[in-house]
This record gives C-alpha cells, structure tokens and sequence, in this order.
C-alpha cells in the first residue's frame, strides 16, 4: 500500500500516475461510505471520510475490515489538517475523521509521499 | 538562479527570500531589484507596506511597484539583476480581482504565462508564494478558483525553477 497526502492542487493523482504506474483511479464521493476498489488508486479519502461522517461510521474501522484489499493500492488523500478550525460541525467532524484514517493509513503503508506543488518527499 | 520559496503565514519566508536574493547579488555585483506587488486598498495596507519598507532599509533593495502585468518591471530594470518578488500570491490577486472591469476568471493563465515569461527574460530571480491547500473549510466558488490559479502558478514555477524551497518557521525543506 502507498499512501500520497499533500494539499488541493497538488498534483497528487499526476504524481500517483508518473511514479506509481496509475492508470486509472476511483474518485470518493461525499455521498458514498463505501469504497470500490477495482482501479489501481482510490482518491480523495477526504470527501470518503464526509460520506463517513454522514453515515455514521468511522472511516479508520471501515478501512480496518477492508485491509487486504488495500495491499496493491495507491490511496490519495488531501491534507485538510493545517487550516482554521471549520465552524460547521460536519465539516470539523470530516476534518478530524480525516486525520484518524491517515495516522492508521501511514502505520500501514509501506511508502508515505507528501506532495508540494508537484514535488514528492518521501516521509516513509 | 531561480528559486520558488513557499510554506505557511509568518514562517519567515520573506526573510529568507531577503537573504537569498542579497546573497545572490554580491556574489555576482548585480543590482537587487525587489518587485513590490501589493496594491494599498486602506490605511491598514498602507501601514503594512510601511512596515515592509523600513525592514527592508539597509539591503540595498531598488524597488519596483508592480501589481500587475509583471514583466512590466523589467522596463525599470537591467534584467541581468537579482529580482525577488514578494508574492505570486498578491499578484494573482490583483490581477483576478483588482482589475477595474471585475473579476477575471482566466487571471490565472494569464500569471502563469507571464511568471513562466519572466524567468525566461531573467537571470535570476526569487519568488515567493504561500501554501494555503491544507485548510478543511469548503470555500465558495470564488476563493476555490483562486487557490487553484494560484496552485496552477505555483506549478509552473516549480517546474521551472532550478531551486525549491519550504519554509517552516525560518526552517528549510528543499524539495529541489
């Protein structure tokens, strides 16, 4: 598993293209708490994790269950971590089960790249 | 050389900048040119660039105000010199919008191209923009089509410059 956080615009999904042999990737939807794991990427853990908040379920347990399926894949996830505290309670409780996906994520992938405007630095 | 330097709110990346370009600038005799982007809309911005100007006294700065269509400051200016400009992100806000017809939605392509134009015409130059994709809130459309515009111009720079810099409270990460 490899995991790529870093801010909006990025270039996160480029990035997964050009060094991880990406071709195609599954985008998250905020009103989906589940995920398809058919393509080589899953991108936008973020608005996975607003489904999550919707549904009432916890982002970090759901991929838990789903662990083995996560093995070959490339996860993208925008860093949503360094901002203002969000005034609207959903959008804190994305902010927060964002961060509790991405501390379990970053244990189990072998590899954690953050990517700055387009430039990747290996964390792990 | 050109350097992109970027990283948080008063992480001290203007200093930084600062240093850099007056470094680059002895080492090679070459006039100091800083490339003053921001336009005063009140008193409040007014004391702000006060302020800039007095902690810029003593570097041996020439400056060049110029909010919008950049390269226009290479016309004051022997393009052999050290230029720093501080920051892609004034500028890209004067340009989206402080332009008297509006908001300019394409604003962002026109920066880039002209940023892109501009270290092609250059030497060496330093710019300066600030990294501010890792906020939680959901913006409206507007600010959402300048924080990709601005990212787009950060890009580009990126892709060209030979030097990349992250300043994290007056520490740096070099990515390049």
């Amino acid at each position: 598993m490899k995991l790529i956080i870093g801010g909006a615009y990025q270039g996160k999904l480029d990035y997964a293209k050009k060094h991880f042999d990406v071709r195609e990737a599954f985008f998250c939807s905020q009103e989906r708490a589940e995920l398809d794991f058919s393509k080589e990427a899953i991108c936008g853990l973020e608005q996975f994790a607003l489904a999550c908040v919707k549904s009432g379920i916890e982002a970090k347990d759901y991929l838990r269950e789903h662990r083995q399926l996560l093995e070959d894949k490339v996860l993208i996830c925008t860093d949503i971590s360094q901002g203002i505290v969000p005034i609207d309670m959903q959008q804190r409780a994305m902010r927060e089960m964002t961060g509790r996906a991405l501390v379990y994520l970053a244990q189990e992938a072998e590899t954690v790249v953050r990517v700055f405007c387009g430039l990747g630095c290996r964390l792990k | 050389m050109h350097v992109f330097i970027s990283g948080g709110c008063k992480n001290g990346k203007s200093f930084f900048a600062q240093e850099t370009a007056k470094k680059r600038a002895q080492e090679r005799g070459a006039p100091l040119y800083y490339i003053a982007t921001m336009i005063p809309a009140d008193e409040e911005d007014e004391a702000r660039i006060r302020r800039h100007v007095r902690e810029r006294e003593g570097w041996g700065f020439i400056t060049i105000e110029q909010g919008m269509d950049i390269c226009g400051a290479l016309e004051y200016a022997d393009s052999d010199g050290v230029f720093l400009l501080d920051s892609v992100t004034a500028l890209l806000s004067n340009e989206m919008f402080g332009r008297p017809g509006g908001l300019q939605p394409t604003a962002g392509e026109k920066v880039k191209g002209e940023l892109l134009e501009f270290v092609q015409k250059t030497g060496d130059a330093i710019f300066v923009s600030d990294y501010l994709y890792s906020d939680a809130l959901q913006y409206d459309e507007l600010t959402e089509g300048y924080r990709k515009a601005l990212a787009g111009c950060d890009r580009a720079l990126v892709r060209v410059c030979e030097r990349v810099v992250e300043v994290c409270y007056g520490t740096c990460f070099e990515f390049k």
